[in-house]
């Protein structure tokens, strides 16, 4: 995949782990001002990739650039990371702690100080600026770790499952803050499980099965590329499936839809449809990250 | 920024959090009294600035026998006091409190509380034979200078060829009980060091730190951080044993002259060993991810300070030793051994130069080798990790 506006690039990656095979080649880059969706089973080596980001993992062959440039401790200051596992100070202050972190990003004491309120402020936290980790609600330790990776006001993002375990309200404000902060220009990636949610707020998406990348490109040209059809029909109330060559059924928001191909002669099935029955919807559309992910990591 | 003003920002937060943490303060507060007390206590149980001996007399008793108990003991080198009591009740609880050393009843029974004190005893029994002589030959008309001529005491004076040296033994007091403190210091704060280590990892604080400084700089500041903190500790304390002196009134000794250069002596060995074995505690505390599973990864280091501790007292004893002097000049004992055999004097100026180079040479070793370790461990959560695959897992 290629993008003209790509400023982190890993190529050709491959990292073992004693007899653990991790990542096999895989290839990811990530877009200066787009959120790229990093998705794969568990143990499918997201983790990995984003530490060696980071250099917490080095590769064994493979590089990581930032525009163009092998990636280094001077570069990673301009990232900012929050890991899968999260972890603060328990016993520290919020803020004094945050400080410390952006400083250790580079920043200036007075820099780091203005930045953490802000991000604390943005993230509705401003008030607890000064509770200390262990006081605060899950949720909240959440939005105090995403502040830590925003305080250095990186010019890379990296979330390793940002959305787990947040409530709703929490979802869509962090969502509202990714697409502020990509518009802004910053390149973003994070990993998740939660499909629907990554084709909301990604423009990108990854995915990775066994070490290597599978499928990765811009969300909507990936859903056009595709063979494949989604194909969504309603017969007097109840969902219809037509009796076709390769169809597959795919249950997905509480009900059964039809995966064709994407030359499926829509004319004779709308027909068949009919002569079945009232027809109240007939959907012909292209997949779903659902359905292209499923596809792509197999069975 | 500059790589080593990460190292000083990260060696800041850990002297600020350990130095607020309640375990430090408490723990600092508790060793700072003890040892303020130790002075006037020993003091006030050996009796402080050496007080007279009193004797207490009851019942029929020669006259001039006080006089004669006080000229006896200036004779055998004791101050000696003279109380008189109505009743062997009165005179028995005074034994018992201590207020008096020995009664002599009737000038013929002599009582002690406990133990006789054979100096004490021949004091007293010489005085009372001597008034009972005087008596004698003053009955049989001998006039008071003849008396005096006979009881002339004998011209035998005592003298000891090596003059007692009170400063030398309490130099080597004094170098003993610093040995003690670099001993606990250098355990206490390596580990705050090993638990600081594990704190991160069982936080999950490290893969946050990690991300933007490298290992070497995480490793430094903690170890500095906590190694200025061991620093500060020690100042306090050793203002502690200083006043503790004060406090204690040894008049014959010069605290000054004896404490600085021991005062000295400890910050400089506790730099070196606490730079041996911080590095060492630093990597066996990343090799575990909770709390519960440190006790057993630093035995390694215990069991290393250990045999220097011992060699230590066994200096301050016999600092000629051949053990002594061989542990003295190895790296992970010199700090605990040489100081004590300095303060001895016996501690030739070549092996003083072996023993810092050692320790200098082993503290270098074992950066390279503890922060491999702690490189290689820091990540890896969940079981153990053996050392070993720490060490290959850096490399990676």
């Amino acid at each position: 995949m290629v993008h003209t506006g790509a400023v982190l690039s890993m190529t050709g990656i491959h990292k073992q782990f004693g007899d653990v095979v991790a990542l096999r080649g895989a290839s990811l880059s990530v877009d200066r001002g787009r959120i790229l969706g990093f998705l794969g089973p568990n143990g499918a080596g997201k983790t990995t990739m984003m530490r060696m980001i980071f250099g917490l993992v080095h590769p064994d062959a493979g590089e990581v650039s930032w525009n163009g440039a092998p990636v280094d401790a001077d570069i990673r200051l301009r990232f900012g990371y929050m890991p899968e596992e999260r972890g603060l100070y328990p016993k520290m202050k919020i803020a004094g702690q945050l400080i410390h972190f952006a400083r250790l990003s580079g920043l200036s004491k007075a820099d780091a100080t203005d930045a953490v309120h802000h991000w604390l402020g943005v993230l509705g936290l401003g008030d607890r600026a000064d509770a200390k980790l262990d006081e605060l609600s899950h949720g909240n330790q959440q939005r105090a770790q995403l502040a830590a990776a925003l305080a250095p006001n990186p010019e890379l993002l990296v979330l390793d499952e940002p959305f787990a375990g947040l409530d709703p309200i929490g979802v869509e404000s962090l969502s509202d803050t990714l697409r502020e902060l990509a518009e802004s220009g910053v390149a973003i990636v994070f990993s998740s499980h939660q499909l629907d949610l990554v084709e909301d707020v990604c423009q990108d998406v990854a995915i990775i099965a066994d070490g290597r990348i599978v499928l990765s490109g811009g969300l909507d040209e990936i859903k056009e590329q595709s063979t494949r059809r989604r194909l969504t029909v309603d017969v007097d109330g109840a969902p219809w499936i037509p009796d076709l060559a390769g169809v597959e059924i795919v249950q997905a928001q509480g009900r059964a839809h039809c995966i064709v191909p994407g030359d499926a002669p829509v004319a004779e099935i709308l027909a068949a449809a009919e002569a079945a029955g009232s027809v109240s919807r007939f959907a012909f559309e292209p997949p779903h990250l659902t359905d292209l992910y499923r596809v792509a990591v197999g069975p | 920024m500059n790589k080593w003003n990460l190292v000083w920002l990260l060696a800041k937060r850990e002297f600020v959090e350990r130095g607020r943490s309640k375990a430090f303060l408490i723990t600092m507060a508790i060793l700072a009294a003890a040892i303020l007390a130790i002075g006037p206590v020993t003091s006030a149980l050996s009796g402080g600035e050496s007080e007279a001996t009193t004797v207490g007399l009851v019942g029929d008793s020669l006259p001039g026998v006080d006089e004669e108990l006080e000229t006896q003991g200036a004779l055998f080198g004791v101050e000696i006091e003279v109380t008189r009591y109505a009743s062997m009740d009165e005179a028995e609880s005074a034994l018992e409190v201590g207020d008096v050393e020995a009664v002599l009843v009737d000038n013929k029974e002599l009582v002690f509380q406990e133990k006789a004190s054979p100096g004490l005893t021949t004091i007293i029994i010489r005085s009372v034979d001597i008034v009972l002589t005087e008596w004698s030959l003053s009955d049989l008309g001998l006039s008071d200078a003849e008396i005096a001529a006979i009881e002339e005491p004998a011209p035998v004076s005592v003298s000891t060829i090596e003059e007692s040296n009170v400063q030398d033994d309490a130099k080597q007091g004094a170098a003993f009980v610093g040995a003690i403190l670099l001993y606990v210091s250098i355990i206490m704060f390596g580990q705050f060091v090993a638990m600081g280590t594990v704190e991160e990892k069982q936080n999950r604080v490290v893969e946050i730190v990690l991300s933007r400084v490298q290992p070497w700089q995480v490793l430094m500041g903690k170890v500095s951080g906590i190694g200025l903190l061991g620093l500060v500790q020690l100042a306090i304390l050793l203002s502690a044993a200083f006043v503790s002196a004060q406090l204690a009134g040894f008049t014959d000794i010069d605290i000054a002259a004896i404490g600085l250069p021991i005062i000295a002596g400890v910050f400089f060995w506790f730099v070196l060993g606490y730079a041996f074995y911080a590095f060492l505690y630093a990597a066996v505390g990343s090799t575990v991810s909770r709390q519960e599973d440190l006790q057993g990864a630093i035995i390694l280091p215990i069991a290393l300070i250990l045999p220097g501790y011992l060699l230590a007292i066994a200096a301050a004893e016999n600092p000629d030793g051949v053990v002594v002097r061989i542990g003295s000049m190895m790296p992970m004992w010199a700090p605990f051994v040489m100081p004590v055999r300095i303060a001895s004097g016996s501690a030739a100026p070549w092996e003083i130069g072996i023993a810092v180079i050692g320790c200098v040479l082993g503290s270098i070793a074992l950066v390279r080798i503890g922060s491999r370790v702690y490189t290689g461990a820091l990540l890896r959560t969940g079981t153990k990790v053996k050392i070993r695959d720490a060490w290959r897992a850096a490399s990676e």
